[in-house]
């Protein structure tokens, strides 16, 4: 970037009370690795950040109309949208943004996954990345209670139900979430709290923490490279790049802020503001969450009552958590790339991953329900058993054909249980257990292979 | 020694506060070896009579209840166990239960073994009694429950265990008095018809039902003529089971008195034979004609007790067939608007001189239907035009006036009903409707005034509201013109910033080109 | 590194960085417009009420003792009473949704359709309206105007 003689006169003063130019020499020596593809990926954690400060900035001024409370929640943000001027579009930014962070945040994860960044010595970064990402959850959980109207009140309800089936704490967390054992304004004012004091302190901790990390450490390069990658220079060619797609990204957003003011009309991803919250009316026909919590609200659906003599939503609780928690540890788990080798299982593990919560979230949409009053389970799981092998196809020919991959265990067995669920007309569980099992058998049998010295299937070699 | 006489205090005071009754607390009650045997008395299956359920009943009653059933076996009126089951399966409050007791009246005959003619059942059906005997019904009777018994009105003495003479003199022996129904509102009227009476039961209720029954047709056919099919008291209110209108269940509530009055009014086979004032035979569809009308659907389907059944329109006790007159009096209780414009208008004097129903003509009287702008229309079937061509044919205005008032409301609809899409249509794209749907409720609120604006028949008295009319349809447009310049404004802020920000970005792609050669 | 002052006339460069201020300026105005109209408090109102009358409402209370004023999505009848206290309850007929009007003569409510009567504090006096009407805050302000609030008084 060129220098005016003002800007350098100011770099001059700070330089000389707080050693800046040191500072400047480190960011000036900074560097993001080229690789073949990689490239593309690195955008996503600056978008991620990007939308954040987007959400922060519209807030802001959110805030400056927005009043909790029984008779103003509704009414304000009602005001906000039809009276304020421009209040229309900070709304709408501000909802459109909250779906485009997570989605970022996700795709971000997920690349990280794919290259293995999280690798000896950026496991923190890793962790810090996933506490991250369950304070977005957070975010979205609070903020979607705060217009204080039915569908909010009841996606609330229906979402904060299932802490009480964690063992032990469980009635306790329930009220405590909820500021008593229903949903009422308690809950909202606390939900306030959260998502506009409380989370945002954490998160931008959380984030000046993960971006520390990852300008202490540097851009991690994706696995297995033989050379050292070609660099292209952070400041100021990458991060002009980032500006440029934030600038896009910024485009993108005001464009659906008028076009679709109240959401894209999908369940799970609208947000008109309908009617005011009335705890006495019984619950909205198909009530559903929000998009990123439909596989938790499916995976619930799927357990029976009782299972193996524990309560079902028990049982779900603890799955959830077993995988949360192994999502948690993959940098330990991975020893391969902790020995920077390439690591198709895990690359595997992550698309058997996206399988598996795609196929939640498509049977949460109920898609090939039919038009009754309930939809038909049957045909839900049928229909959405074809998409994800119409999907899995496609993906797996990608990944054969463009990225050479040949390990396909986990995937496979995601499919699998998809077949088996929606195909064979088994039960979801049921379906999970056989192709859980399977694919437990080929990792024991791989380990124990590994532990012979034999080369792993799926290997590149 | 302290310590040894506190203790020794202690203790008994102890003791006493264990021991001693409860002040008020009855004296345990120990059923004699009678009321025992009755109470174990076995059933047709071998079980006993009275099960788990009634039993912890009558464990429950207070003693004085109690003591009642032992009265009525020391009296030998109660002498089987399946007597006591039938008493103790109505599950009666105590109060209820013993107004019941004391009444020998009432336990000689609920005794399942009385004679099956005068028997009191639970179920009369099922004992062969007759249906005036349902003895559940009557512990839910007015009557009853103010603590007027049978001996109220069928004389005689409560604690009397035999039937006696002023029982039997009372009323007309049966079965006389089931066929000649002309000493029924007399017998009621003793009571009343009596202030000085009614004034301890309920000082508001009125006392003139008989005076009016009397010059009511009911009265007449019935007392005059001695036709015993005409209504009388018992017909609406019953007999042993009579409730005040209030309750939901009473025949004489507004939801029932249709079906009540449609017991007769609606049988052909009844009615045959009974011809009106022109001596038509009397119609008997009027019951149907009122379900489907808008009174009727709003009483009936959406329970208004505000819309009228036929007591309102035709009288209770006075029933009368109405005067043409006297039921438009009765509409204009509720709509007082339009009878007051009727009245000031040119039709009043017409109508009343043909003899016309002022609000029937053109209303019906029992299926007064939803009211459609086509009764305005200018089709031959229409109400204006049916009857200007057959009576006003050479009066223009006639002809002109339901032309104009037909033009005007439906062109006022149409547009408050295209004022109304507007709406959806604009807050789908999140624009403020609030002072657009305020403008369409007084459209609206215009309308109904203009269409009850009709009643006066005058093009002058309407012209006010349709100016009125034309000028909140003009506000509708205004804002809807005024919203969509919004959605304009945003539009174009939108492809601005968009522009502007198309030429920063490419602007930096082609820094990003000139910063990546200068490596 | 271009000076600012000495924009050679050939150099791309400079002209480059010349568009790009200009852009980042413009595209900062673009940004503040909205955000700086967005924060100018709106005069009639606050977020949930109360809302002042217009001057035109105010006269017609004056003159015929009662108007119906538009608040958010709801009629709200606002009236005068013989003391000349102001009162505010929902215009709307509990019975049919009819818009109620209100006669000073006789301190009532009335609701045209069915005949219905309210008393000043909504009660039903008679008719067909299965409840009262919902009455708001509404005050007299010291230059005149009349305020009210839709919420429960």
């Amino acid at each position: 970037m060129s220098e005016s003689g003002a800007s350098s006169r100011v770099m001059r003063w700070l330089d000389e009370r707080y050693g800046t130019s040191q500072l400047a020499d480190f960011l000036r020596s900074k560097e993001v690795p080229i690789g073949v593809h990689a490239i593309y990926w690195y955008y996503l954690g600056g978008a991620t950040l990007f939308f954040f400060v987007l959400q922060i900035l519209s807030g802001m001024l959110l805030l400056m109309y927005y009043q909790p409370g029984e008779a103003t929640s509704y009414e304000s943000i009602r005001y906000i949208t039809t009276k304020v001027p421009f209040g229309w579009l900070i709304r709408s930014i501000h909802c459109w943004s909250a779906h485009f962070m997570i989605v970022s945040l996700v795709v971000h994860m997920f690349s990280t996954l794919m290259l293995k960044a999280y690798r000896p010595p950026r496991e923190l970064t890793w962790v810090t990345g996933y506490l991250l990402f369950a304070l977005s959850l957070g975010f979205g959980f609070s903020g979607y209670l705060l217009p204080w109207n039915e569908l909010a009140f009841f996606a609330t309800a229906v979402g904060t139900d299932s802490v009480k089936s964690v063992p032990l704490v469980g009635d306790w967390l329930l009220n405590v979430l909820r500021g008593g054992p229903e949903v009422t304004i308690n809950t909202l004012y606390r939900f306030f709290a959260l998502h506009v004091s409380i989370l945002p302190i954490l998160t931008v901790g959380l984030i000046a923490s993960h971006l520390v990390f990852v300008q202490r450490q540097g851009m991690a390069a994706p696995v297995g490279e033989k050379k050292a990658p070609r660099g292209m220079k952070f400041f100021p060619n990458f991060a002009m790049r980032d500006l440029l797609l934030w600038l896009i990204c910024l485009m993108a957003i005001i464009v659906l802020s008028l076009l679709f003011p109240y959401g894209a009309g999908i369940p799970g991803v609208e947000w008109e503001l309908g009617t005011k919250a009335d705890p006495l009316a019984p619950a909205y026909p198909g009530i559903k969450p929000e998009w990123y919590f439909l596989w938790v609200y499916q995976l619930l659906k799927e357990f029976p009552p009782h299972l193996f003599g524990f309560e079902g939503p028990e049982v779900c609780l603890l799955v959830i958590a077993v995988l949360l928690a192994t999502w948690a540890l993959i940098p330990w788990l991975d020893r391969k790339a902790r020995r920077n080798e390439p690591s198709p299982g895990f690359s595997d593990f992550g698309v058997g991953a996206i399988f598996f919560l795609l196929f939640l979230t498509l049977k949460a949409w109920d898609i090939g329900g039919g038009d009754g009053e309930l939809p038909d389970d049957a045909a839900v799981a049928r229909t959405c058993a074809w998409i994800m092998v119409g999907l899995a196809a496609a993906v797996t020919a990608l990944r054969a054909f463009l990225f050479e991959h040949r390990f396909f265990v986990y995937s496979g067995a995601a499919l699998l249980q998809a077949v088996l669920n929606g195909l064979f007309g088994l039960s979801y569980l049921l379906a999970g257990g056989i192709a859980g099992g399977l694919a437990a058998a080929v990792t024991i049998a791989i380990l124990v292979g590994e532990r012979r010295g034999a080369p792993s299937p799926g290997e590149t070699p | 020694m302290k310590p040894l006489l506190l203790a020794l205090l202690f203790l008994s005071a102890a003791t006493i506060a264990v021991a001693a009754p409860d002040p008020g607390a009855e004296e345990a009650f120990a059923p004699s070896d009678a009321l025992r045997e009755l109470l174990e008395a076995e059933g047709d299956e071998g079980g006993p009579m009275i099960g788990p359920e009634e039993r912890a009943y009558f464990d429950a009653l207070p003693s004085r209840a109690k003591e009642l059933f032992e009265t009525a076996i020391e009296d030998e009126l109660m002498t089987e166990g399946e007597h006591l089951q039938v008493i103790l399966a109505l599950g009666l409050r105590a109060p209820a239960l013993e107004l019941l007791m004391q009444d020998s009246c009432i336990v000689c005959h609920t005794d399942p073994w009385q004679d099956s003619e005068v028997l009191f059942s639970p179920d009369p059906a099922a004992s062969d009694s007759p249906a005036h005997l349902d003895l559940r019904e009557f512990t839910n009777d007015v009557h009853f429950r103010r603590g007027l018994s049978c001996a109220g009105c069928h004389d005689g003495d409560p604690l009397d265990t035999v039937m006696t003479d002023p029982v039997y003199e009372s009323m007309p022996p049966a079965p006389e008095r089931h066929e000649d129904r002309r000493w029924v509102p007399e017998f009621c009227a003793r009571c009343h018809a009596d202030p000085a009476i009614m004034r301890r039961f309920d000082p508001d209720m009125a006392t003139d039902q008989y005076a009016k029954f009397r010059e009511s047709q009911h009265g007449r056919v019935l007392l005059v003529e001695g036709d015993s099919k005409a209504a009388e008291c018992v017909s609406c209110h019953g007999v042993h089971g009579i409730r005040t209108s209030r309750s939901p269940r009473s025949l004489v509530h507004p939801k029932n008195v249709p079906d009540t009055c449609g017991g007769c009014h609606a049988d052909a086979e009844y009615m045959a034979g009974y011809v009106g004032r022109d001596g038509e035979p009397l119609p008997t569809h009027q019951l149907e004609e009122y379900r489907s009308s808008v009174h009727g659907r709003a009483l009936l389907e959406g329970g208004d007790t505000g819309a009228p059944a036929c007591n309102d329109c035709h009288g209770n006790h006075a029933a009368l067939p109405p005067d043409v007159t006297s039921v438009a009096q009765v509409c204009r209780n509720c709509h007082a608007g339009n009878g007051e414009l009727f009245d000031g208008s040119n039709h009043k004097d017409a109508f009343d001189r043909n003899g016309w129903p002022e609000c029937g003509k053109c209303h019906e009287n029992h299926a007064v239907a939803e009211t459609d702008d086509s009764m305005l229309s200018d089709a031959a079937d229409s109400l204006c035009v049916d009857c200007h061509e057959r009576f006003a044919e050479d009066n223009e205005e006639c002809a002109e006036t339901p032309r104009y008032f037909h033009a005007t409301i439906t062109s006022l609809a149409h547009e408050t009903d295209e004022l109304e899409e507007q709406i959806t249509h604009l807050a789908e794209r999140g624009l403020d409707v609030d002072a657009l749907a305020s403008t369409v409720d007084q459209g609206r609120d215009v309308l109904r005034r203009a269409r009850s604006r009709i009643h006066a028949f005058d093009r002058g008295e309407f012209v006010p509201l349709e100016t009125e009319g034309r000028e909140v349809i003009q506000a509708g447009w205004s804002l809807v013109d005024e919203a969509e310049a919004e959605y304009r404004f945003r539009r174009n802020g939108l492809l601005a910033s968009l522009a502007i920000m198309a030429l920063l970005a490419v602007g930096l792609w082609l820094k990003i080109r000139e910063v990546d050669a200068r490596e | 590194m271009t000076d600012e002052t000495h924009v050679p006339t050939t150099s791309r460069r400079g002209l480059l960085d010349l568009l790009l201020r200009l852009g980042v300026v413009a595209w900062l105005g673009s940004v503040l417009y909205p955000v700086i109209s967005y924060l100018r408090p709106l005069p009639r109102q606050g977020p949930t009420g109360p809302v002042g009358l217009t001057r035109a409402e105010v006269a017609k209370v004056e003159r015929e003792k009662f108007a119906i004023v538009p608040v958010g999505s709801k009629r709200v009848l606002v009236l005068e009473d013989a003391e000349g206290t102001i009162h505010a309850l929902d215009a709307r007929c509990t019975h049919e949704g009819c818009t109620v009007r209100f006669l000073p003569g006789e301190d009532l409510i009335s609701c045209a359709c069915h005949n219905a009567q309210f008393d000043l504090g909504g009660r039903v006096l008679s008719g067909p309206p299965p409840r009262p009407l919902p009455r708001y805050v509404a005050q007299r302000q010291d230059d005149g105007g009349i305020v009210v609030s839709v919420t429960p008084a």
